[in-house]
């Protein structure tokens, strides 16, 4: 709407200048005309008017030219500006489209990795207190199994382990050591397997060891040793049963 | 293995290297664990290599550094090295020999497997055809991953390759399921800022709770490199195979791990094979690569990236050699590309997925997909000898169609090779992305690609350029929406 009304006014414009000129025209020959040093005879008068007549075309024709140049001109420049404009508004939608991805990524970035750090940290916890629980029933079943050494199949127990004890360091001469407590009961078992093994020589140690219970068989010479100490057993068998203590203290058996 | 349980041996022969010899051994097995106390009381592990006449050789994981021929002990253990496995290990950080090395305790295990893992039955094996999108596009495109695959990256010295598997690592996944998706990634003989690189990349991405790390620092026992890749994949079998989670495992860099391998070679005096390797290099590699797959009748699958640098980008070199010969394919990082400073710098010309066939195409990923990639090879090839012409001849002496393939080589390298280190494309992106190069050609160049697929994605000069304004829009309307 706007762009016709610019066109209307500028088209009579051109039509007032137009008619301008040709009133000017006129007026410069009739002062010629009057004035008594330059006569001009009547038939110059027809053809300066024919001449007249020739320039109005001439200058119509000019200004319809330069009006349809003007025009179009206008027009390339409105729809340069429209497809300025509609690039601009891709290039903004572009650019916008892309602080909102990465916004987004960003805040799906930092959720995902508070989610998964405080996850991680929950089960890291549970994991601690779970560990500490099962090492107390560990530290509460030495203190039992220290107790339980004083009962009977603890005797038949000391025997087997001798026995795999020689067995297994390959060698006659043995050295046994265990805690001062068992000192005694060692010396009894020892006995009885010699009465049975009269080919070996087996010595307790004087030394001091701070076993649960069970024995230590050692070669004299010192080079081989078979541990079969209770400490060492429940050492052996901790893993094992750790996902049963586990399980008992999460509830689930 | 032999009844040793707990004999404990005084009697050190010799200590060599990363060996110790034990004297003196009545009952010992190949493979056997063995506990060692130093003199001043310090515990090392150790395992049997080999037994007889009275004798034991002693690989000490921890190194031979501080033990003396007096005073130490060795109890061997009467059971190979296991490794203890549940669900737990999940968000684990543990050192090369499967120690917990995050302060935390040792995971409650559900069970205890031997870390030499059980040989796949071949009869048993599931050929892999399943994709992984890895949000790679040079890899989902062009050398695509498919699950139970082993697929290496040669790399050289100072190259992103631990980059590249980080961002696999946090960005793979399994496209259209529900299914579970794990990564174990094992570090051998890495530096410690990448070690933390790849922690903080996982723990950033949200990934670390379906991970599990283990860590063989380059400041750490070189003999324990020995037994990280084989404890890393002891846990992937594990939730692959019992939990039935997909897992890709990560394995970085082998090329310590072989050298590992060449020291205790060299030190029982082995005859040595091509670069002082011992001649059961391939064998020993083999046994690693070959723990990746997938088995019938479970859910699982184990996905294998193992990562080499060759040493002077040499890839004749024993290790991507022989590991050339072991795995299905290989994706090669050049040099060139990386001084060109675009990542990831893949060389696609020198890379290759031997199980991509299988895994993509209608119902996979897209009935283009493997035509794009052929064309993309095709397209790539002839750009490059186009380039090395324009070093000759220069560019005006180019004919048009060459000038067309120089800029298509140019639009691959920076659209479709190039990458953020945290951008994660799709397939379809992935493709959009190769259909926009491979319309810069002339229709008639794209030999390799099914016209009807031509017709419905290949785009002409104006539809190129009106690309983006309907993107625009696109994302505007849905933004709207």
């Amino acid at each position: 709407m706007d762009h016709l009304l610019v066109r209307h006014a500028e088209e009579n414009n051109k039509l007032y200048e137009k008619t301008e000129l040709i009133s000017y025209l006129f007026g410069l020959y009739f002062i010629l005309y009057l004035t008594p040093k330059v006569k001009i005879p009547f038939y110059r008068t027809f053809v300066v008017m024919s001449s007249i007549v020739t320039l109005e075309q001439t200058i119509d024709k000019v200004l319809s030219e330069s009006q349809i140049e003007f025009v179009n001109k206008i027009d390339s420049a409105y729809n340069e500006s429209l497809n300025n404009l509609e690039s601009s508004r891709s290039n903004i939608l572009q650019e916008y489209s892309k602080i909102i991805n990465n916004a987004q990524k960003q805040s799906e970035s930092i959720k995902r990795q508070i989610i998964g750090a405080s996850k991680i940290s929950a089960r890291n916890k549970q994991l601690l207190l779970l560990e500490s629980a099962v090492n107390n029933v560990f530290v509460k079943s030495k203190e039992k199994l220290y107790v339980l050494g004083k009962e009977k199949g603890y005797e038949s127990m000391l025997y087997r382990t001798l026995e795999e004890g020689v067995s297994a360091i390959q060698t006659r001469d043995i050295i046994i050591e265990c805690n001062k407590n068992d000192k005694n009961l060692i010396t009894k078992i020892i006995n009885d397997f010699i009465k049975k093994n009269i080919n070996y020589k087996i010595a307790v140690s004087d030394g001091f060891f701070d076993f649960i219970g069970g024995i230590r068989v050692r070669s004299s010479d010192g080079l081989m040793s078979y541990d079969g100490t209770m400490d060492s057993k429940l050492e052996r068998v901790k893993p094992i049963i750790r996902k049963n203590i586990a399980q008992i203290l999460r509830g689930e058996e | 293995m032999s009844d040793s349980i707990n004999i404990e041996y005084t009697k050190i022969a010799e200590i060599k290297g990363p060996l110790m010899i034990v004297d003196g051994i009545t009952q010992a097995s190949f493979d056997e664990l063995v506990e060692i106390e130093t003199p001043d009381g310090e515990k090392r592990l150790g395992r049997v290599l080999e037994v007889g006449h009275g004798k034991a050789i002693v690989q000490v994981f921890e190194g031979t550094t501080g033990l003396a021929i007096v005073g130490t002990k060795a109890k061997f253990i009467g059971k190979t090295m296991q490794m203890p496995v549940s669900p737990e290990v999940l968000g684990r950080v543990f050192d090369g020999l499967g120690r917990p090395n995050d302060g935390l305790p040792e995971p409650i295990a559900d069970k205890f497997l031997d870390v030499n893992g059980e040989p796949m039955n071949p009869e048993q094996r599931e050929y892999p055809t399943s994709f992984i999108q890895t949000g790679v596009s040079v890899i989902d495109g062009m050398l695509t991953l498919v699950r139970g695959q082993k697929l290496p990256i040669f790399s050289g010295s100072g190259m992103p390759h631990n980059i590249l598997a980080a961002q696999i690592a946090r960005q793979a996944s399994v496209v259209g399921t529900k299914e579970d998706f794990a990564v174990v990634f094992a570090a051998i003989g890495v530096q410690y800022s990448e070690a933390q690189y790849f922690k903080r990349s996982l723990e950033e991405s949200g990934a670390l709770r379906r991970s599990v790390l283990f860590l063989n620092l380059a400041d750490d026992p070189a003999i324990e490199r020995i037994i990280t890749p084989r404890v890393a994949l002891t846990v992937a079998e594990y939730l692959a195979f019992d939990l039935g989670m997909h897992v890709l495992a990560i394995l970085t860099d082998m090329t310590n791990y072989s050298e590992a391998l060449r020291e205790i070679s060299a030190a029982r005096e082995e005859v040595p094979g091509r670069k002082g390797y011992p001649g059961y290099l391939y064998t020993d590699l083999a046994n690693i690569y070959e723990r990746a797959g997938r088995l019938k009748g479970k859910n699982g699958s184990v996905t294998q990236v193992p990562i080499l640098s060759m040493p002077a980008d040499d890839i004749t070199h024993p290790i991507p050699d022989l590991t050339g010969y072991i795995t299905e394919g290989q994706m090669v990082l050049g040099r060139d590309l990386f001084r060109k400073g675009i990542y990831p710098s893949v060389n696609v010309l020198m890379s290759l997925s031997r199980l991509m066939k299988d895994g993509i195409g209608e119902g996979k990923t897209r009935s283009d997909h493997s035509e794009v990639a052929n064309q993309l090879y095709d397209a790539y090839s002839r750009s490059q000898e186009v380039r090395a012409l324009a070093e000759i001849v220069g560019r005006a002496g180019l004919t048009g169609i060459d000038l067309k393939y120089l800029d298509t080589g140019d639009m691959f390298e920076n659209n479709f090779l190039k990458q953020n280190l945290d951008e994660n494309r799709s397939l379809e992106e992935t493709l959009s992305r190769a259909w926009e190069i491979l319309s810069a050609l002339p229709e008639s160049e794209l030999t390799k690609i099914k016209d009807k697929h031509i017709k419905q994605y290949y785009r002409h000069q104006n539809q190129q350029q009106s690309t983006n304004v309907g993107v625009a829009a696109a994302v505007s309307s849905s933004n709207a929406t």
